[in-house]
């Protein structure tokens, strides 16, 4: 699943570090999360589109929408 | 600086910190008690019965509270941690089962002359986990 959270956090200058601590997980997730190597599950999203104030499908694309 | 978001008091490498520091001490209360068993029996109750019984007894009990404070701690990880431990568990169960069924094969078909002892599948068990976890860390940096 592809996200934004790289790009995210880069726009609000916040380091992978700020972020794992802010979700409350390790900065090693949000780096697998970021590579594309673990999908978040459906509450670490919300938690995500919380903190950024952005609806989820905005932050992860499971690749599957409208074309 | 951002807020953290969890409900949770408190924060996560507090919380794994405490944990790790949990199992050690059961899990070393737990030895002990092996210990207590094996040798309590010969050198300090001079094999009485009761006293035995009380020793495995004990034994258990902390065997138990060491698995659940070991729950405890999987709780407290967040959830790509979850999942690494998760798969190294199914690594370790399958070759606990696959290994220790073949092991089995060994005395009654002559290789080896002693009987294997199930601790030997302990021994399995416990590597195949550590090194599960070190992989599977390794493949989500």
């Amino acid at each position: 699943m592809k996200n934004k959270l790289k790009v995210l956090r880069a726009e609000r200058d916040w380091t992978q570090a700020d972020l794992a601590a802010a979700l409350d997980v390790s900065r090693q997730t949000i780096n697998a999360i970021e590579k594309g190597k673990f999908d978040p599950s459906l509450p670490l999203a919300f938690k995500a589109a919380r903190l950024f104030k952005m609806p989820i499908e905005a932050i992860f694309d499971d690749g599957e929408g409208d074309s | 600086m951002l807020e953290n978001t969890s409900n949770k008091t408190d924060k996560l490498e507090s919380r794994l910190n405490k944990g790790t520091k949990q199992i050690f001490v059961w899990t070393l209360a737990w030895l002990l008690s092996n210990a207590l068993v094996i040798f309590g029996a010969k050198l300090l109750w001079d094999n009485q019965r009761e006293m035995t019984v009380a020793a495995i007894a004990l034994n258990l009990i902390l065997g138990i509270k060491l698995i659940f404070v070991f729950k405890n701690h999987l709780k407290d990880m967040d959830e790509l941690q979850r999942k690494i431990h998760f798969n190294a568990m199914a690594i370790s169960l399958g070759s606990t089962m696959i290994f220790g069924n073949a092991f089995g094969f060994l005395a009654p078909t002559g290789l080896i002359e002693n009987t294997p002892s199930p601790s030997n599948l302990l021994i399995i068990m416990g590597i195949s986990y550590i090194v599960a976890v070190i992989v599977n860390y390794r493949r989500y940096q």
